[in-house]
């Protein structure tokens, strides 16, 4: 069924609210979520590129601000290449929480950082090979600012990058590895109590 | 060569895409609390830091704005040492050796082509420090109000423009990013921050006695280029980008602002400019949204 895009119109911004369906509804059918309620609701006054995403009685809703589709080059207008990754991120995090393997994964809001960019590094690295344009380096610096500037959590990053298929206990034990080589925190970081 | 040089003349090549301060300003989207009647909600922290969910792309968006501030810098002092005569010397195509209020000391330009040199550096170090982070060549709007606002055609407006107000913002924006890689822990943007901070103190402490020397007789017109800095300094606020608020994505450097010569005052003066600019930036947004949402529909 096609994805639904609120609003129709948009006052803040110029974007349409037809590409934002077309993008969606050619990632879900790469993604095999056809069957799915799919609604995409973006807040147009807010300039920040957050996405979040509640699966309710199996259906999807995704609620975007209208950063997260904004052309960087161009304040106001809409990328289709920002907004195909944007959607593709929680997209593919939604197929993974009703696909299985991520049952025990935390609430999206109950992630940590570091598990958040792992995930992140998971999908990013499939919407690559799904055909998006995506900066790989971009990515890599992400994960380096929650997993440590190491070698260790570059071999992390490779392996959530390349892999086809984790489970959440697998993508956690990556990150793990990575983290478990961090150096120690910063000398400006305040003490723990 | 043209002297003065309007900002819509600036040299960029394809990759560049321009944003102007009015198509700014225009934009009436925020995430900051905005409601008036709210004020005892908490304020949303803006400060750049690794804590923040979206640190990596808030530091490339930010390292991109001081990769085009660098070259907007090495274009002000540029032309800081080629707008004006050099005081003493036969003026171009004519004999005539008296000076005028607009000639300046050859030292002074020589200590503006020594800027040259450094902001030179600093657009190279930060291209590569944007590849490393992952950022293209124009990815972000470039704003020009640096040198829009900056590039006066009285050089002693135009120190307390580039080299108090905008070298004194470089200042604000490093020390923010020399944190955030420290606390991040990226090896290369704590490095290089620190030593392009170093730079900017410098260029600050050059402008700051240059214009001392300049108007040493004439308090009237030290005057006139410290107002003129107070406005350049809140234009440079960005609607409150730049303050001592947590709202604020950028501090203000108050130690490396004592160590380039500010006085407390004069940093006080900046931070109450910059408050001020937040403020009027909520109640304009305020204030267009109430107007939309009380417009008569149709
Ligand atoms: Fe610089
Ligand atoms: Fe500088």
């Amino acid at each position: 069924m096609p994805v639904t895009v609120s609003p129709d119109t948009f006052t803040y911004v110029s974007f349409e609210a037809a590409t934002i369906q077309r993008i969606a509804d050619e990632l879900v059918g790469a993604l095999g979520l056809q069957d799915r309620i799919v609604t995409i609701a973006v807040d147009e006054t807010s300039p920040l590129a957050r996405t979040d995403m509640q699966i309710v009685d199996g259906a999807i809703a995704i609620r975007a601000a209208s950063g997260a589709f904004e052309d960087t080059r161009k304040p106001r207008q809409q990328s289709e290449t920002i907004t195909a990754t944007a959607l593709g991120r929680v997209l593919l995090r939604a197929s993974d929480r009703l696909d299985g393997g991520f049952g025990e994964a935390p609430p999206d809001e109950e992630l940590s950082l570091a598990q958040v960019a792992a995930w992140e590094t998971y999908c990013i690295g499939r919407l690559e090979r799904l055909g998006v344009h995506v900066n790989r380096q971009r990515w890599l610096y992400n994960f380096r600012n929650r997993h440590g500037f190491t070698d260790a959590g570059d071999v992390a990053f490779d392996a959530l990058w390349s892999s086809p298929g984790l489970t959440w206990a697998q993508l956690c034990a990556i990150s793990e590895s990575a983290l478990a080589n961090r150096a120690p925190a910063a000398t400006s970081a305040p003490a723990q109590p | 060569m043209r002297k003065f040089l309007p900002v819509d003349d600036l040299a960029r090549d394809e990759r560049f895409a321009a944003i102007t301060m009015k198509e700014r300003f225009a934009d009436q989207r925020t995430a900051l609390n905005i409601d008036g009647a709210a004020q005892d909600k908490p304020r949303t922290k803006f400060r750049l830091t690794p804590e923040r969910r979206d640190a990596s792309d808030g530091a490339r968006g930010l390292m991109h704005g001081i990769f085009v501030g660098e070259i907007q810098a090495l274009e002000g002092a540029g032309r800081t040492c080629f707008d004006f005569e050099t005081a003493g010397v036969a003026k171009t195509g004519t004999a005539a050796t008296e000076s005028s209020d607009m000639d300046v000391p050859f030292a002074l330009k020589l200590d503006m082509a020594r800027q040259c040199w450094d902001e030179a550096r600093h657009v190279e170090i930060s291209v590569k420090l944007s590849d490393w982070m992952g950022t293209e060549i124009g990815q972000y709007a470039e704003n020009t109000v640096l040198f829009a606002a900056a590039c006066s055609n009285d050089p002693v407006l135009r120190l307390a423009g580039v080299n108090r107000a905008l070298e004194g913002l470089a200042i604000d924006v490093f020390t923010t990013m020399k944190e955030f890689g420290d606390l991040a822990g990226d090896p290369y943007l704590e490095f290089c921050e620190d030593w392009m901070l170093a730079d900017e103190v410098t260029h600050v402490r050059m402008g700051s006695d240059w214009l001392r020397k300049v108007t040493e007789h004439d308090p009237e017109r030290r005057k006139k280029a410290l107002d003129f800095q107070g406005v350049v300094d809140k234009l440079f606020s960005y609607g409150g980008t730049r303050s001592d608020s947590d709202e604020s994505p950028i501090g203000l450097a108050r130690r490396f602002r004592s160590l380039a010569g500010f006085t407390d005052d004069e940093v006080e003066a900046i931070n109450e400019v910059s408050i001020q600019a937040l403020d009027e930036r909520k109640a304009r947004i305020a204030g267009a949204r109430a107007a939309a949402d009380h417009a008569p529909a149709g």
